[in-house]
């Protein structure tokens, strides 16, 4: 009976396909969406390729799930992937559907799944991934992700037995998931930029799992993403099996250090978030047997998503694209925190603003006091201009952050911004978007750019 | 002025230690005491004149009530004596009676209020917030896995009357506990920073006469350009 209902579901997810492209629709959870309506259970029946990777965790699973399936492009190898759809359950049966035949045969050797945490409860049941890799796990969403320890315990409660983990070592929320899976960790060892105590707002693991003392760090890289130990009952972080070290921000390179061997890899971008991804994207093709070799190979030329991140040179000046993932403190953070080192004079357009939810409701604010405006605070950070629905809430967390509100530039209108830069010489354009805006983000750069070139 | 931070390790969530930093950074000279899992509370002697308590995980919630069960007849002391307690969020349930989780595991709370919790961790509740108090409007959010219930054989007043959203349960319009000036409310986040009117009323029960606070204006415009925005009855309410 089940044959029959997830064949009429799979038949009609690929019919709704052909009336999406006639009608020109993007619907990319579409077919999907009709599969699991029609068959509940479509995701456990449907033919999968023979080995699948997953990824998931709060930050940079996009990034690292992107990475992967482009590297296995340069190396001919056809990957069935989510990159086009969402990451929840519809999308990732959409991929699926779009991955078999009209009869069910699954077209694909491997697939590379990007998994939103807290759809692990669905998804995993239906699907077992050979190997799961979780970048990190960290406060996300209030509404919809609550706090880390919660996402972890989905994960540990949801994640099949037999999957194999590729884990950062250096975050010991994530290293905690699933503790009876086998798994190798990843991280990269001491820089010169760390630290010993934190001095982010949100630090999510103050205190030992094991005794609840105080915890100490050997080194803090930022939030709890560290070597910790707990001098009370010795309880620390575990060793990486893939550590990444001798980081060179000039040559952009990195050592992987494993038993019996070692690589030297490029680097994609010189922000620590981003050598995670590669060190993790690394692990991950050294379990599927990849030597390092040919790993460096497949990584040459490739680079971050550009709809995440790219630069332009316009004139003098550098127009930088940042996607800064509204709602995440910590991810907000991390930009604050990479963009506020860099050197020159900047100016930066904040329009992380939540638009879907300005349609729907309005946006719970209470991320901004877990972020970290107060790395905005420099001196060669010469003008913010804050945009969008709650740009007084921006304004004012500005203000609390302690940076002087004659820097600080307010308007509803994210068009308007471009109208409230400075355009110094040598200037240094930060377009700081969430999610929601990445369009909007696109007209207010080329706005600017209209402005640079016509030299108003 | 002596400000007594619980758990600052733990009960950090949502930005909630916001509305400490917002009293310091108001008043600086205000001496903030952070009391940690393993330490003696600076209220088992002394006498501050605000205990604050933030949101919490649900493991941690269990070590804060382990921790706190010790202090329970001293907090009680304190609460009759009139000493300001502001707790938000989830740390609300630890001064309350039984909470139970849909799952079956049940963990029993201080039992200094009359109110006991319900956890269902497969259903998280958003929402906005919209009420009063004392003729003052509040607004806030909600992001809550719990919702609680006054018990019928204690003498529970609520800390704000509801206009739009829940109260401490769907079912009724009261939110919050007050018990002399023991101010509880699931209300999450930076609370102070985005009720100003509110914050002046508790610092003048701390004894600050005509208080002040740190961007003041600004804060006054956020905060009622939000109750228009609340008030209308066109937006949305719930995630």
């Amino acid at each position: 009976m089940y044959r029959i209902r997830f064949f009429i579901a799979l038949w009609g997810a690929k019919f709704s396909k052909i009336l999406l492209k006639i009608t020109k629709n993007n619907g990319t959870n579409f077919p999907g969406t009709i599969a699991i309506k029609v068959c509940p259970d479509f995701l456990k029946y449907i033919n999968k390729p023979k080995k699948i990777v997953c990824i998931t965790g709060t930050n940079g699973k996009t990034t690292v799930a992107n990475l992967a399936i482009e590297m296995f492009a340069r190396d001919d190898k056809k990957v069935l992937n989510n990159s086009m759809g969402s990451n929840t359950i519809t999308g990732i049966s959409t991929s699926l559907i779009n991955g078999v035949n009209i009869f069910g045969r699954c077209k694909y050797e491997r697939g590379i799944l990007e998994i939103d945490e807290r759809s692990a409860k669905r998804v995993f049941p239906q699907i077992t991934a050979d190997y799961l890799l979780i970048t990190n796990l960290s406060r996300d969403s209030i509404m919809r992700n609550g706090h880390p320890e919660y996402i972890a315990k989905i994960l540990t409660e949801y994640i099949p037995r037999s999957t194999k983990l590729i884990i950062n070592a250096d975050d010991l929320i994530a290293s905690n998931v699933s503790p009876e899976n086998e798994r190798v960790y990843y991280g990269i060892d001491k820089m010169d930029t760390d630290k010993t105590e934190c001095t982010n707002l949100i630090n999510d693991l103050q205190i030992c799992p094991k005794c609840y003392s105080k915890l100490s760090y050997d080194y803090l890289r930022y939030h709890h993403i560290g070597k910790t130990v707990c001098k009370n009952c010795g309880f620390s972080s575990p060793k990486s099996d893939y550590l990444g070290e001798n980081v060179n921000l000039v040559d952009m390179t990195i050592d992987i250090k494993e038993v019996g061997c070692k690589g030297r890899h490029r680097l994609l971008n010189d922000s620590v978030y981003n050598i995670y991804n590669v060190v993790s994207t690394i692990a991950l093709f050294r379990e599927l047997g990849y030597s390092h070799d040919k790993i460096e190979k497949l990584l040459d030329k490739t680079s971050i998503l550009s709809s995440r991140y790219n630069v332009e040179v316009v004139d003098d000046k550098k127009l930088f694209m940042q996607l800064t993932k509204d709602k995440n403190a910590f991810a907000c953070s991390r930009v604050f925190d990479y963009i506020s080192n860099l050197p020159g004079e900047k100016e930066l357009i904040i329009m992380m603003s939540s638009l879907g939810d300005a349609k729907h409701w309005s946006e719970n604010t209470c991320w901004l006091y877990d972020c970290d405006f107060e790395l905005l605070n420099k001196d060669n950070i010469k003008n913010i201009v804050v945009v969008g629905p709650r740009y007084k809430d921006y304004y004012l967390r500005i203000l609390f952050a302690g940076i002087d509100g004659a820097k600080v530039v307010k308007t509803m209108d994210e068009l308007d911004a471009p109208d409230c830069l400075k355009l110094f010489e040598n200037d240094n354009i930060y377009i700081l978007y969430g999610t929601d805006s990445i369009v909007l983000a696109n007209g207010v750069k080329e706005k600017i750019k209209t402005r640079i070139k016509g030299g108003k | 002025m002596y400000i007594e931070v619980m758990f600052p390790e733990v009960c950090n969530l949502y930005g909630d230690l916001a509305n400490i930093r917002l009293i310091k950074k108001s008043y600086p000279e205000t001496e903030i005491i952070e009391t940690s899992l393993k330490d003696i509370p600076y209220f088992l002697e002394n006498v501050p004149d605000l205990i604050y308590m933030g949101s919490v995980t649900e493991d941690n919630q269990v070590l804060v009530i382990e921790t706190l069960k010790k202090y329970k007849k001293r907090i009680e002391t304190l609460i009759e004596q009139g000493v300001c307690f502001l707790i938000t969020g989830n740390a609300t349930e630890v001064f309350g009676g039984e909470i139970s989780d849909i799952d079956g595991t049940k963990l029993e709370g201080l039992g200094i209020i009359g109110i006991s919790t319900k956890r269902d961790m497969f259903n998280r509740f958003n929402s906005l917030y919209l009420g009063k108090f004392n003729n003052m409007d509040i607004v806030g959010y909600k992001s809550q896995f719990t919702y609680s219930y006054y018990n019928n054989d204690q003498i529970t007043s609520q800390l704000f009357d509801t206009i739009k959203g829940i109260g401490l349960n769907p079912d009724v319009k009261e939110e919050g506990v007050r018990l002399n000036n023991f101010f509880a409310t699931y209300l999450i986040g930076p609370l102070l920073i985005l009720n100003p009117y509110f914050t002046k009323y508790l610092l003048k029960q701390l004894g600050i006469n005509n208080p002040k606070l740190l961007h003041e204006k600004d804060m006054i415009e956020a905060y009622e350009i939000r109750v228009k925005e609340y008030s209308n009855p066109k937006i949305g309410f719930y995630y």
